[in-house]
């Protein structure tokens, strides 16, 4: 080219033919995209379309759009039940997975011998090993009325009746945070990890406490992390079946198990349909709006 | 503008501090600074310069030794307790909060009033010329306002003590040497006590009241600039500082033997006898005719440094001398030129390790 530019005398700019600024190593993702559009993007949009279709258009031609299934979910208190015991359980489980996740991962983080970062990181993810039926299973052992908590405190003459650990949302979040609070540690651990020490001990020689000096950097600093980790743990106890269907028994409805007896037992796919746009939306409200409440807390622009 | 404020001193008794069972990182060190001092810690990495200055704020607690500030034992007081001011090496700005937030830090936890506060944090940005930059973050900083703002942090709480862990030691030279003389200006200002821990030793000579140059956790000379430069005590200190030609030898009435038998000059009281070793700087050094040199050699090699010429000439023995010669407009003398080094027996400093 610069044999040519010298042969040019006119110094106009060559228009050279704008090239895709596309790196060959973006072709990399196409199989995570594939995956996306074909088991997340199509099932979905098929799942919203039959929510406003008055029937399955594979075996009735002449369906038209309805708003039918959401007219239902509001017009029965049963649902909107189902989808606020969903946020709450969801909700609660977040908040004690944070509680308990927090002060460990923040250990983990700050631990200066790598044998034990190394245990810690072990007992963390152990559990994950084991299946989700297999450790609701455990927890109904300790927790239902002849379970281990109970026969306990009634063998100690501490009680007379069992105490109702079992068969409601209680039993459903201690099981729920048990099985994701890992989630919660790992995610918090890479965030206080990559905190510099050194804003803490700035801030005690400026005459923070310890306390006060985590309270005022590293807590604000480590708001990403507490969001990643609660929308994680938040995204998998909202959609979680198994947990609530043997820890909550009959007492506890959430939506994917009615969505679920839509689906299995009903054979009502558009009513499920609706049921599964109605969760999605609602969670992606609260996400955002907790979101910028974590931004708003730590001072920060945006946290993601 | 600046409000007076006191200046404490400092004082160590026989502070040591062992890592793990094994590494003394600091090694019976006791020192005296001054109240409103320039007092640098000078050293090579890992020589314990630093876990003292932690030492001195807080953040490790010395296995045995008291620190007095100010008359006051702090031994056991905890690090927000000091009332020190420190600026960290890499400045340890808190990111998520403004420039005028960082700085308003060390107030609001002392419960100052928000108008007060306000006001003080004008007054030191005014002091650091870093007026304007109030909303900006950290991030959005060039590496000189960035220590900028740390100092303005670090001086805004009036604290009797700075402490300096190396602060420049980021920055480009050029950069480096205005912060050095403003830094060296805001503290005679202030007129606070500063501890100042740096590896440089350039730094340290150009910026001290006093120097403290440490070697594996033990103080090795404590002194002015010109004392430490001139009348190095140890081997350490004389290799540290600068450049300089080394001599092992013997004493015996006062006269300082090499011992390939030469006689250098150099003047010591006649009491002193046995094992010795004598130091030159190479400006103390005069190139003269190998017949009049204490020590005779070939010049090697011829370095122009603009204002003088360092040479480097080969004595016998595989022997290696410097010597400096300002450039006053004499042409550069040739390499393979015979020739030999003498000096005033004044100049050589006698070292006592």
């Amino acid at each position: 080219m610069a044999s040519a530019a010298g042969v040019l005398p006119t110094a106009m700019p060559v228009p050279c033919p704008a090239r895709p600024a596309v790196s060959p190593v973006a072709w990399l993702v196409a199989p995570a995209l594939l995956l996306f559009v074909v088991f997340f993007v199509m099932p979905f949009g098929v799942m919203a379309l039959l929510s406003v279709l008055s029937g399955n258009p594979v075996q009735v031609p002449e369906v038209e759009l309805t708003w039918r299934h959401y007219a239902r979910f509001l017009g029965d208190d049963l649902y909107s039940d189902a989808l606020w015991a969903t946020l709450r359980i969801g909700a609660v489980t977040t908040a004690a997975a944070l509680l308990t996740g927090y002060p460990l991962a923040h250990w983990m983080a700050r631990l200066k011998s790598r044998l034990g970062h190394a245990l810690l990181l072990m007992a963390v993810i152990a559990p994950m090993l084991t299946g989700i039926v297999v450790r609701t299973f455990a927890w109904m052992t300790i927790l239902q009325d002849k379970g281990a908590i109970n026969t306990t405190l009634i063998g100690l003459g501490l009680i007379d009746k069992p105490l109702p650990l079992m068969y409601n949302e209680f039993g459903t979040v201690v099981a729920l945070v048990h099985i994701y609070v890992p989630f919660m540690v790992l995610t918090l651990t890479g965030v206080i990890g990559r905190i510099d020490e050194r804003l803490e001990q700035a801030a005690r020689s400026l005459g923070a406490s310890r306390l006060r000096a985590f309270w005022e950097v590293t807590l604000p600093l480590s708001m990403p992390g507490i969001f990643a980790g609660s929308l994680l743990v938040f995204a998998l106890s909202i959609s979680a079946y198994v947990t609530p269907f043997l820890m909550g028994g009959t007492n506890v409805l959430t939506l994917p198990m009615l969505i679920y007896q839509q689906v299995s037992s009903s054979f009502n796919l558009g009513f499920a349909g609706a049921l599964g746009v109605i969760l999605l939306t609602v969670s992606l409200v609260v996400v955002v709006a907790y979101n910028h409440v974590l931004a708003r807390l730590s001072g920060q622009e945006g946290l993601t | 503008m600046t409000t007076p404020r006191a200046s404490a001193d400092i004082r160590l008794d026989g502070v040591s501090k062992t890592f793990d069972g094994r590494v003394r990182a600091v090694d019976d060190v006791s020192l005296a600074i001054e109240p409103g001092e320039f007092f640098s810690l000078l050293g090579p990495s890992g020589c314990g310069k630093t876990t003292t200055l932690r030492i001195i704020a807080g953040f490790e607690a010395p296995d045995s030794g008291r620190i007095h500030v100010g008359g006051t034992d702090i031994t056991d007081v905890p690090v927000h307790r000091r009332d020190m001011g420190m600026v960290f090496q890499s400045y340890a700005l808190f990111p998520h909060r403004t420039v005028a937030e960082n700085v308003a830090f060390g107030l609001r936890m002392r419960g100052v009033h928000r108008n007060v506060i306000s006001a003080r944090v004008y007054e030191a940005l005014e002091q650091v010329a870093l007026v304007g930059y109030e909303q900006r973050r950290p991030a959005q900083l060039s590496g000189g306002q960035q220590q900028r703002v740390a100092l303005a942090r670090a001086i805004v709480i009036r604290p009797s003590v700075l402490l300096c862990d190396e602060p420049l030691g980021a920055l480009d030279r050029k950069l480096r040497q205005s912060m050095q003389f403003e830094l060296k200006q805001l503290q005679k200002e202030l007129g606070v006590t500063l501890v100042f821990v740096t590896h440089d030793q350039e730094e340290a000579l150009a910026m001290s009241d006093r120097i403290a140059v440490m070697n594996a956790g033990r103080l090795e000379q404590v002194g002015a600039p010109t004392e430490i430069y001139d009348r190095p005590r140890t081997r350490f200190v004389a290799d540290f500082i600068g450049e300089i030609n080394l001599f092992e030898g013997s004493w015996q009435g006062g006269r300082f033997t090499m011992r390939d038998g030469r006689v250098l000059p150099a003047a010591a009281d006649g009491a002193r006898s046995g094992a010795g070793a004598v130091a030159v700087r190479p400006e103390k050094a005069r190139i003269v005719a190998p017949a009049d040199a204490a020590i005779a050699g070939r010049i090697e090699s011829a370095n122009f440094l603009g204002g003088q010429v360092l040479y480097r000439i080969a004595a016998a023995g595989d022997r290696h001398l410097l010597a400096k010669e300002t450039n006053v407009g004499a042409a550069v003398r040739p390499i393979g030129a015979e020739v030999g080094l003498s000096w005033n027996a004044a100049d050589a400093v006698v070292l006592e390790d």
